[in-house]
């Protein structure tokens, strides 16, 4: 740890030296895999990442350079440098030290679990997924992380943070002649939960909804869907908000903060405090403190994402979504997403369709333009609902619309909420009317 | 790192089997997004991994960036290798082979500075914005040399350079709310001096990302589709390669059966072709990542499935021979079961007899997006033309296909004669970030293709 605080405290002096501004990030993590395949455990692996970014201002210009080699200081220093002479003059200004508000994201209990017990969750997620079909071809990953960050800035901020993680995901592929079933979930969390019980729970009802087929007709019909099927109609919003396109002039909400964009019953949070979830953490990865915001308040746009790049341009303030992989520089990016949830149960949902179709998952998403809301996507799981009830999976369809369109008006949002992908926590979502077309 | 270090490692290697594959990939990129040039940078990634096979275990694996401890990381492999309850792998026969690739770059690519690499892309950024509809761009460059370092326990020991520049132009025009995208680019191995010439692609990218502005999303409909070579190229990657990988299979009766050899996929005019020894494409190599000599494999022959993809491990588990197809995208990913150059062989149709017969039908361009379930796809279109009496008629954007594989490579009805392949292909696949794939076909025509879109 001190070699660590040593070695980035004298690349900050070797760039400092050269750029007006100067900055150093490094990363550290292992993490533990385990691959179940076919319903066997079928390997093992170990991961150990470590690297160092160099971000200087030269003349008011950025320069960049990372390297997870041997390099030493002067070849890196040099890089940077070397960099900054291209770069465009950007009036940028590194985070001095700044309070946050402290978050947890380490679990040191999870460093602890035998692998054994890793395992065992594997063997009792493949149990619950083969009581639902004995057949399927059913693969499991589980990923145990640690990992560690410095960020050091010629204006005094030194930044250390640590996060756990756990990533559970699991899938089964079912072939019956020529019918292809696949259904997958994961989970993600910064310690052991028994959240994969509930996710292995929802993949089994899925795949148990998906053994008798239906079919339904072109037309236009109210859609359900479930939280994984609406990040469908979160993306085009996700992408116009980021500060990226509105800074470089290609969000359809750029200059529109304050205005009604759609339903004043969706309210939509970019929420880095929550506890325990593994895109929580106090600072983003500049040094500046994260805080919850809402991106949509009652369809209101409310805020976008900023990272200090874009900020600068814009002329505003960082919203602390600067977010960085250790190769590139920083960008604007969400932490977890939650959409409130509504006032109506599910069963209720359900039970009020006559006539329409449960979409849990879409294929090719973010395919096309999807910064203009523009959406063609055919259904990967789908049910037809008849008359309050789901009557089976339907296949070979594909539906059309506009997500500005859309979400003017939604018809109703579900009490029950849960979390996608380790990162977005969703409820079901109704839309009254949409365009389904039907393939074969 | 030298290869003896590699060997000293693994000579202490307990494994029944182990190998070890570093890699230094040195990678310079300039990029502009519209007028700011957002990034220019050189990096390095370094780092390497160790897998190994214990007859009474699994596979285990260590990968790290550290090269400091090789030893220590060829017993980890080992130790996680027992973590896995014991199983049936074998390894499919293989000849060993010391061998060293270099690559011979154009004359000037090593010595080029990162002024005339930085001139290059702003020439090209100042062609997409020069039109006065395009309101963002993308354009850059990047130069990659990755040297590979292979040493495996049966004495195979191979150094591979693998250099790589590339282009790739996005244009991005806008007219109110409306916003619409165009993209190309291209690569070479020989590096910087092969593209210098692009002034005319960045124009024709510029100018479709402006036409698409005027043109009207498709009608949707079940129309006759002829597609172009590139999109053409990644249907069959996607939606039939993916099939032919025998990861896919090999554990997996049912898919097995849907795959079986034998079996009728299209008329006798179609022929699918995995090569990895194809001069100068993207995804040929001597050898792949577990040292097996690359090959010509057929996949399909006169429209019946003949063949298939193969690691040394799904080779063994079938009763095959390898073919060539381990590949791992970079040094954190063990090698899996992969594509080289998948295309679609030519046949005698020119485009125009292709067109001649279409009174109602869409030229499909272009692939932005593509994705499959198994056997349901849905494929992006850049943009389209239709087709009205046998005439290439007005643009139309917004053309997504989807459909079911058989049914759609049983439709294909004419197959064109002008072969071409992309230099822009990539391939996820499990493993993050894009492994370098040739991607070919010609033009060809499908019938009944579901289009979603307006309604007429």
């Amino acid at each position: 740890m001190t070699d660590q605080n040593q070695m980035m405290d004298r690349l900050l002096a070797d760039l400092a030296r050269q750029a007006e501004q100067a900055e150093i990030y490094a990363v550290e993590s292992e993490s533990t895999q385990i691959t179940f395949e076919a319903g066997e455990l079928k390997s093992s692996l170990v991961e150990e990442t470590s690297g160092v970014a160099l971000r200087g201002l030269v003349d008011g210009r950025v320069g960049f350079t990372a390297s997870s080699g041997r390099s030493d200081p002067a070849t890196l220093v040099e890089r940077a440098v070397a960099s900054a002479r291209f770069g465009e003059p950007l009036n940028l200004t590194l985070p001095g030290p700044l309070p946050a508000a402290m978050i947890n994201t380490f679990d040191p209990a999870l460093a602890e679990v035998p692998l054994e017990r890793l395992v065992a969750i594997g063997r009792e997620i493949i149990a619950t997924l083969r009581a639902a079909d004995p057949d399927g071809k059913i693969d499991v990953d589980i990923e145990r992380t640690s990992g560690r960050s410095w960020l050091h800035n010629s204006a005094g901020a030194r930044v250390h943070q640590t996060a756990s993680g756990l990533r559970i995901s699991m899938s089964m592929e079912r072939v019956r002649g020529d019918d292809v079933l696949m259904v997958g979930d994961g989970t993600a969390t910064t310690g052991l939960t028994d959240d994969y019980r509930a996710v292995a729970e929802r993949v089994a009802s899925r795949i148990v909804s998906a053994n008798k087929s239906a079919s339904i007709d072109s037309g236009r019909m109210p859609v359900l869907f479930t939280p994984s099927g609406s990040i469908l109609l979160l993306l085009p919003l996700l992408m116009a908000l980021n500060g990226q396109h509105v800074q470089r002039g290609t969000s359809p909400l750029a200059n529109r903060l304050g205005e009604q964009i759609i339903d004043p019953r969706l309210t939509l949070w970019d929420d880095p405090t929550l506890p325990g979830r593994p895109a929580s953490a106090a600072y983003d990865d500049e040094g500046v403190p994260t805080r919850r915001k809402a991106l949509i308040r009652e369809g209101v746009a409310a805020s976008f994402l900023y990272d200090l790049k874009t900020a600068a341009l814009m002329g505003t303030e960082s919203t602390g979504n600067g977010s960085r992989s250790l190769f590139s520089l920083p960008s604007p990016s969400t932490a977890s997403l939650v959409l409130e949830a509504g006032d109506t149960p599910l069963a209720d949902m359900v039970a009020g369709i006559s006539h329409g179709l449960l979409v849990d998952e879409l294929l090719g998403l973010g395919q096309g333009n999807p910064l203009s809301g523009a959406f063609s996507n055919p259904v990967g799981l789908a049910y037809v609902i008849e008359d309050g009830e789901i009557v089976g999976r339907v296949k070979d369809l594909t539906l059309a619309g506009n997500v500005y369109d859309l979400l003017k008006s939604v018809g109703s949002l579900s009490q029950e909420q849960y979390w996608v992908y380790g990162r977005y926590l969703l409820p079901h979502v109704l839309i009254p009317e949409l365009d389904v077309v039907r393939s074969r | 790192m030298t290869l003896e270090n590699l060997e000293r490692a693994l000579s202490a290697s307990r494994a029944d089997y182990c190998e070890i594959r570093l890699e230094t990939r040195l990678t310079t990129r300039i990029v502009y997004h519209g007028r700011l040039l957002e990034t220019v940078s050189t990096v390095l990634n370094e780092g390497g991994i160790v897998r190994a096979l214990a007859r009474d275990g699994g596979w285990g694996m260590s990968t790290f960036n550290s090269l400091d401890d090789l030893p220590n990381r060829v017993e980890q492999a080992w130790h996680n290798a027992r973590l896995v309850p014991r199983r049936e792998i074998v390894l499919a026969e293989r000849p060993t082979v010391v061998d060293t690739i270099r690559v011979p770059r154009a004359p000037g690519a090593e010595s080029v500075s990162l002024e005339e690499q930085h001139a290059l892309v702003s020439r090209y950024n100042a062609i997409l914005l020069g039109h006065p509809k395009i309101v963002d761009t993308q354009a850059a460059y990047v130069d990659q040399m990755i040297t590979v370092t292979y040493a495996n326990s049966e004495g195979t020991r191979i150094v591979e350079e693998r250099p790589m520049a590339h282009v790739s132009l996005v244009a991005t025009a806008r007219d109110g709310t409306n916003v619409q995208r165009s993209g190309d680019g291209t690569s070479s191995a020989a590096g910087y001096p092969a593209l210098l010439e692009l002034d005319g692609l960045a124009d024709r990218v510029a100018q479709r990302a402006t036409d698409l502005l005027s043109a009207e999303t498709v009608v949707g409909g079940v129309y006759p589709v002829v597609c172009d070579p590139r999109l053409a190229g990644v249907f069959v990657h996607e939606a039939f390669g993916h099939l032919s990988e025998s990861d896919f299979l090999y554990e997996n009766p049912q898919a097995r059966e849907m795959m079986v050899l034998g079996r009728r996929f299209g008329g006798q005019h179609l022929n699918i072709i995995d090569d990895g020894t194809l001069p100068g494409e993207r995804g040929t190599h001597r050898y792949d990542d577990e040292g097996t000599p690359t090959q010509r494999t057929p996949l399909v022959e006169k429209g019946v499935l003949v063949g298939r993809l193969h690691s040394r491990e799904t080779a063994g588990a079938m009763g095959e021979q390898a073919t060539g197809n381990a590949r791992a995208t970079d040094f954190r990913f063990p090698p899996i079961v992969r594509m080289t150059n998948t295309y679609i062989e030519p046949q005698d149709s020119t485009f125009e007899e292709m067109i001649a017969g279409i009174d109602l039908g869409v030229c499909a361009c272009d692939a932005i997006g593509g994705m499959t379930m198994l056997e349901n796809f849905s494929f992006s279109a850049g943009y389209g033309y239709m087709i009205r009496q046998g005439q290439v008629a007005e643009m139309v954007r917004d053309v997504v296909l989807a459909g079911n594989l058989f049914t759609t490579l049983a439709n294909i009805d004419a197959i064109g004669n002008d072969l071409w392949f992309s230099r822009t292909g990539s391939c996820g696949k499990g493993q993050g970030g894009g492994l370098p794939v040739g991607i070919g076909a010609p033009h060809i025509r499908i019938q009944d293709v579901a289009m979603g879109g307006r309604q007429a």
